[in-house]
């Protein structure tokens, strides 16, 4: 599902961001990526969905060779990956409603197929009450749900989370794992970066640990 | 053709939407592009009117030729015949002695109240000659004169040929000029225009980035960015001409007599159908180069990872 072959990123001139990592995830696989500040995790994820391009290796997702996409076709990629990020990343001149539906309008789908899915998606996450409030009128955990129904509402086969539950406390954090696993269950491939050790502890799931741009254990 | 329709009516919705949601942004835009196009228009209306009060001034230029007192019918007659036969000739008009002496008097006593009684009559006969509009009427003005100005009877011309020459070059001068100064107005208006567009589409690069992230086409991120920098410039110029017009209308109601006694004959104008075309158009084209130029320089940023 996920591979990464020798693949080398770097910023300038400085060290390396990825050092030569070789990784395979495999399809329906909940890992965890992990390790300190500025060891990689953030830029995997990015590497893996087209955002971040990278000087050496090869990546294949889904069988599609990343390095070889351009911006004409990189949605082909994008469609297939749902991103969920620490900062959530939700429209605030959107309601949660019309945030999670407009992953689907930029897909082209039909009006009443995006209502439904959409309903079903925030009814997944428990978010149907507050359909009609907008981001900044939601708590932290709420809005995290919103962007993990904006991640799942077109169904993605790949889910790939950066830090999402930063930003929110532990019981919160335990209700946003508990809902990534239940995707997982649903048969999404879920690559979870955090530096967490209690979501570590809490979700019993391969971890694979990065330092430096290196993978240190897997 | 049908999958083109399909993504211009999806761009069309969404630039609905996206007005909507950033209805205070878009206001801001459609304002300041109505005051841009506003200052042009005014611009435009000025230049016009300038134009046509100078264009006025130049028909009432007209040739007087002087006859001899002891002229006779013959050379009247061929005299007549010139002017007949000269197709620039739009009409001719005879003062005799009297009649000028009579102008004259009358003229005087308008003035200063006197009346003039000097026991002979010291004004020759004339010939007012007009010439019909073209683009060198002054030159022909000018050739005719010199041409008539030897015949026999002919006391002498006039026609102001020192004043010609220099009004001649006063509206050189004032063409030039407001043509430069409407260039550079244009120029301005143009950057003013679409800087705005830019600043109401740089506000929103979280959603085009955002866009990019959960799998849209360029396509689908540029269209209605496209669509909604078109309406803008639309909105504006719309607004704008809509607003000038009235201010014409009241203006016109109010002023047209006075203009008519300034310049007779000449009517307060308002800016003409292409160029109030033109001005649409204009502003509708900047709104979408501006926003091409914004979301592709915006989009190249992102995709250069």
């Amino acid at each position: 599902m996920i591979q990464l072959f020798n693949v080398i990123k770097k910023y300038g001139s400085g060290s390396p961001a990825l050092d030569d990592i070789s990784l395979k995830i495999e399809r329906g696989e909940f890992v965890f990526l992990t390790g300190p500040s500025g060891a990689g995790k953030t830029t995997i994820l990015k590497v893996l969905f087209g955002w971040e391009d990278f000087e050496e290796g090869q990546v294949l997702v889904q069988g599609i060779n990343v390095g070889k996409l351009n911006a004409g076709n990189m949605h082909t990629l994008r469609r297939s990956i749902g991103v969920i990020f620490q900062d959530y990343k939700l429209l605030t001149n959107k309601t949660v409603f019309e945030n999670v539906a407009f992953a689907q309008e930029v897909t082209n789908r039909d009006r009443k197929t995006i209502k439904f899915k959409t309903w079903e998606a925030l009814k997944n996450v428990g978010l149907t009450p507050k359909k009609d409030s907008f981001p900044p009128q939601l708590s932290g955990g709420e809005q995290q749900r919103v962007a993990i129904a904006r991640a799942m509402v077109n169904a993605p086969p790949i889910i790939l989370a950066d830090e999402p539950t930063g930003n929110l406390d532990q019981e919160i954090s335990l209700e946003i794992l508990k809902l990534f696993e239940e995707l997982n269950r649903n048969g999404a491939t879920i690559v979870f970066a955090t530096h967490s050790q209690d979501i570590l502890k809490l979700g019993n799931h391969r971890v694979i640990v990065l330092s430096r741009g290196k993978v240190v254990s897997s | 053709m049908n999958s083109a329709i399909h993504a211009l009516l999806i761009g069309f919705r969404a630039t609905i939407a996206n007005v909507r949601a950033n209805a205070q942004t878009f206001l801001i835009s459609v304002v300041t592009i109505a005051i841009s196009i506003g200052i042009l228009g005014l611009f435009l209306i000025i230049f016009f009117n300038l134009n046509g009060f100078l264009a006025s001034w130049n028909q009432q230029v007209q040739l007087i030729t002087y006859l001899k007192d002891d002229i006779s019918p013959a050379q009247k007659n061929n005299l007549e015949d010139l002017f007949k036969t000269n197709s620039r000739v739009q009409s001719t008009e005879e003062v005799s002695k009297d009649q000028a002496w009579q102008e004259f008097r009358l003229s005087q006593a308008e003035r200063s109240g006197l009346e003039l009684d000097l026991g002979f009559n010291p004004l020759p006969a004339s010939y007012k000659i007009r010439f019909k509009m073209s683009d060198n009427r002054l030159l022909h003005i000018s050739e005719f004169a010199e041409q008539i100005q030897n015949e026999p009877g002919v006391e002498s011309v006039e026609y102001g040929k020192s004043w010609i020459s220099r009004f001649e070059k006063f509206m050189v001068f004032c063409r030039v000029f407001l043509m430069a100064t409407g260039a550079l107005l244009s120029f301005g208006l143009i950057l003013i225009i679409s800087n705005t567009i830019r600043l109401s589409i740089y506000s929103r690069q979280d959603e085009i980035e955002l866009m990019l992230l959960i799998g849209a086409t360029p396509h689908f991120v540029k269209i209605p960015f496209l669509m909604e920098g078109m309406l803008q410039g639309l909105c504006g110029s719309l607004l704008s001409l809509g607003l000038m017009g009235v201010i014409y209308y009241y203006l016109k109601s109010e002023f047209q007599t006075s203009m008519e006694s300034i310049a007779r004959g000449m009517d307060f104008q308002f800016i003409s159908e292409p160029f109030l075309l033109i001005l649409v158009g204009a502003s509708v084209l900047i709104g979408l180069v501006a926003s091409y130029i914004s979301t592709y320089q915006y989009m190249q940023v992102l995709n250069k990872r």
